[in-house]
């Protein structure tokens, strides 16, 4: 048997349980990452087409099915349905099982759900790509897909549920609210919207409010709670630091949960409904300050007196940078609310400047810092390259920023332009086409750090630099806690054998 | 002590809550809508679409072009949409109680065509520009529908319903004509026609 | 219009004393008690606090 490293015996108990715990997700949980990083890499080719048509509308002019005007509600669904949703479940599986100290419960199943869930996005995707997309931004797959959503996401409830109940930890983390609440959110979410939109169940401007109602809280009660529960597991856990307040984070969490739901009518400022739909978005998305206010307190609070381990834990400079994205782009958002700001920013770049500063720069980053310490801890393997890992942080962080400050800069004096009757519109285009440019560019970055994560993630799964002997904390006592593992089951097995 | 049916049920509470607000409550509030009715012939407003003009509605949604164009317009002092000349009054609920999908549209890539159908009321306009946005607006970024197009090898003279294209833009010995697609999608534009005066859209 | 302002106000109404309702419930239940412990929670001997838990691979520690 291999030396362990000297300890109570209780902290080795501990780092057993743990290990078959992760050991338990192994499936699933690789299947959910593996499909989301391969949507990942769908949604990029598609973003990339969709951005040079923009600047160069002849860019594969006269194919019908690639049109701008199919090509991008494809990227959006690729990203939400394919790369966001999936790495989150995977994320809120692996997560959830931990904090309750439990092993993963149905991991067949959860595979399954995996592959109808992938069903739903190929359907779905060449539906749109066909011309039977619906024009309803994020609801554009046709109602024949909403089963293979509806259903995976039930399951994936039932079993979060389930882990919950039969929880072995004594005391509740706050990461466990919000994924249970985002695991409940999300099917009520999308079958009612789906619902109200495909069966005729709401009329006219209605159909507006349900669309921006599931499409502002598709991001604000499905996605971003994962993500901010799996930033609070994190950056504690990497940096050895629990976090800095728990009262704030619970008062953080109820904050989310009443007011995030009525932001999404921001949406429609200006438009053709009654005043008081818009005041209640512009009302939701001011108090929308108090969660995030303490979120940031929180984990800034918690980096205090750490941040040198930014250099050296890949997780941790993926998590924190998201995090950070994450005041940053909810305060933006906060204010885009405001009349006199949507008066110039609605209609222009502006907004999609503010959609990537959230979904990229804030949850695909934690998504990502989670991936780089959820995988090696599922496969039992270890990251094959440090400069592989560097080329993703950089091209992604930089590619953001250059995309969500350039959008956002360009989008507000197009606004400015456009609500001036003095200047022609076709100056607007003018005015922005450089800009649109630039989008391609700092994409063609983000799509390089994409390619890089994506081939590290292949030989991690695929065994390639299968490295045992290295000097991180990881390889050097995993391995050794094998034999462990194996010991204890093996003598689990041999009591139940003796009781039956 | 077990906190999951507290959990779940503030939860559920927050967002059952936010839709019977925002969703319920308002579609209610609409579902007392009429059509105005203009005496002394009796005709309505607003109409539903009908016609070519309805199986365009198709093709606007599946090409997308909601990407782009938003068919709303804003209160004057509100942005600049009315005096642009995009409306002569903001939109109102009542305008959109037909409408299925509504397509609002939240981007303004292209301007908005709420009242396209007022504003260019020809169809040559709306062909040539479907064709190749170049030949009415040089430097727009909106890709050519060609494929709603066909092109049709003919003599001197022009097939009846071939577009007036500039002789810059034709190949020799051909002819450019809609197909039934690309003619609908422009009866459907010609549609959107959001002039008539209504009560409670005094601007 | 009337009756849907009252409607309007009446569920805003509801909601408020229901949250404020669910808040005494939950605090009268303990919910809030042992909080500090509930942050100390993810760390256990194995893992223990002060403890850095990633690097980059190939790193030295």
């Amino acid at each position: 048997m291999m030396s362990l490293p000297e300890g109570p015996n209780e902290s080795k108990l501990q780092q057993i349980s743990r290990i078959r715990i992760d050991d338990s997700s192994r499936v699933p949980v690789s299947l959910w990452f593996a499909s989301s990083v391969f949507w990942l890499l769908m949604g990029s080719v598609a973003a990339l087409i969709s951005s040079v048509k923009m600047h160069n509308p002849d860019f594969l002019g006269n194919i019908e099915w690639l049109t701008f005007g199919r090509i991008r509600p494809v990227h959006l669904d690729i990203v939400f349905f394919g790369w966001s949703s999936m790495a989150a479940v995977g994320c809120l599986l692996w997560l959830q099982a931990r904090l309750c100290h439990v092993r993963l419960p149905w991991p067949l199943l959860l595979s399954g759900l995996a592959m109808v869930w992938n069903v739903g996005v190929c359907v779905g995707v060449m539906a749109v790509l066909a011309g039977h997309g619906s024009s309803i931004e994020y609801l554009e797959f046709p109602a024949y897909c909403a089963p293979f959503f509806a259903i995976p996401a039930l399951g994936v409830l039932a079993a979060n549920v389930k882990m919950y109940v039969t929880k072995e930890s004594q005391h509740t983390y706050v990461s466990q609210w919000y994924l249970l609440a985002a695991t409940v959110w999300l099917p009520i979410l999308y079958v009612t919207a789906m619902g109200c939109t495909y069966f005729g169940l709401v009329q006219g401007v209605s159909q507006a409010i349900t669309n921006w109602w599931f499409g502002h809280n598709a991001l604000g009660l499905w996605v971003t709670p994962i993500a901010v529960a799996t930033a609070y597991y994190l950056i504690p856990k990497v940096t050895g630091k629990p976090v800095h307040s728990y009262h704030l984070s619970l008062l953080g969490f109820w904050s989310l949960a009443i007011f995030y739901n009525w932001a999404g009518t921001h949406h429609l400022t200006g438009g053709p409904l009654p005043a008081w739909t818009i005041t209640v978005g512009v009302v939701g998305s001011m108090m929308m300050f108090i969660p995030v206010i303490t979120v940031a307190i929180n984990h800034h609070m918690t980096m205090r007196g750490v941040f040198h381990m930014l250099k050296t834990s890949p997780t941790l400079r993926f998590t924190v940078f998201g995090s950070v994205m994450y005041t940053v782009a909810s305060f933006q958002g906060s204010l885009e609310a405001l009349r006199s700001h949507q008066e110039i920013t609605h209609f222009t770049q502006y907004t999609i400047g503010h959609a990537h500063l959230g979904l990229y720069g804030f949850f695909s980053m934690i998504m990502f810092g989670a991936m780089y310490y959820i995988f090696p801890r599922i496969t039992n393997n270890e990251w094959s390259s440090a400069r592989l890992i560097k080329v993703h942080f950089w091209g992604s962080s930089i590619g953001v920023l250059a995309y969500g400050i350039g959008l956002c800069w360009a989008g507000w004096w197009q606004g400015v332009m456009m609500n001036d009757p003095a200047i022609p519109f076709l100056d607007t285009v003018a005015y922005i086409r450089p800009y649109l440019i630039m989008r391609s560019v700092s994409g063609t970055g983000m799509t390089i750090a994409h390619i890089a994560f994506a081939i590290s993630v292949w030989r991690i799964l695929s065994r390639h630099h299968f490295v045992m002997s290295g000097p991180t904390l990881f390889t050097t006592t995993r391995p050794a806690w094998r034999e462990f593992v194996n010991e204890q089951e093996k003598r689990e097995q041999a009591e139940l054998e003796a009781q039956s | 002590m077990n906190r999951t049916p507290f959990v779940i049920f503030g939860v559920f509470l927050t967002i059952a809550f936010s839709l019977s607000g925002l969703v319920l409550i308002p579609n209610w509030q609409f579902q007392e809508h009429q059509p105005v009715v203009t005496a002394p012939d009796g005709s309505q407003y607003p109409v539903p679409y009908f016609g070519m003009a309805l199986q365009g509605r198709d093709v606007y949604v599946d090409q997308g072009c909601l990407y782009c164009h938003t068919q709303q317009v804003r209160a004057k002092g509100y942005g600049g949409d009315i005096r642009r000349n995009w409306g002569n009054r903001r939109t109102v609920a009542r305008d959109y109680m037909y409408e299925y999908p509504i397509l609002l549209g939240t981007m303004r890539t292209g301007p908005d065509l709420a009242n396209i159908g007022a504003r260019q009321p020809s169809r040559d306009w709306h062909y040539l520009h479907l064709y190749n946005p170049q030949i009415t607006s040089a430097g727009s970024v909106m890709p050519r529908f060609q494929y709603l197009f066909r092109t049709i090898k003919a003599g001197e003279l022009a097939p009846s319903g071939a577009i007036a294209l500039p002789p810059a833009f034709l190949a020799e010995g051909t002819h450019i004509v809609p197909t039934a697609r690309g003619e609908q999608l422009v009866e459907y534009l010609r549609a959107q026609n959001r002039t008539f005066p209504l009560p409670e859209a005094k601007q | 219009m009337f009756l849907i302002s009252m409607l309007i106000w009446a569920t805003a109404l509801l909601g408020a004393v229901m949250t404020v309702w669910a808040l005494a419930w939950a605090v009268q239940r303990g919910e809030f008690r042992n909080l500090r412990q509930g942050a100390a929670s993810i760390f256990d001997a194995g893992e223990p606090i002060g403890q850095q838990t990633d690097f980059f691979p190939g790193a030295k520690r």
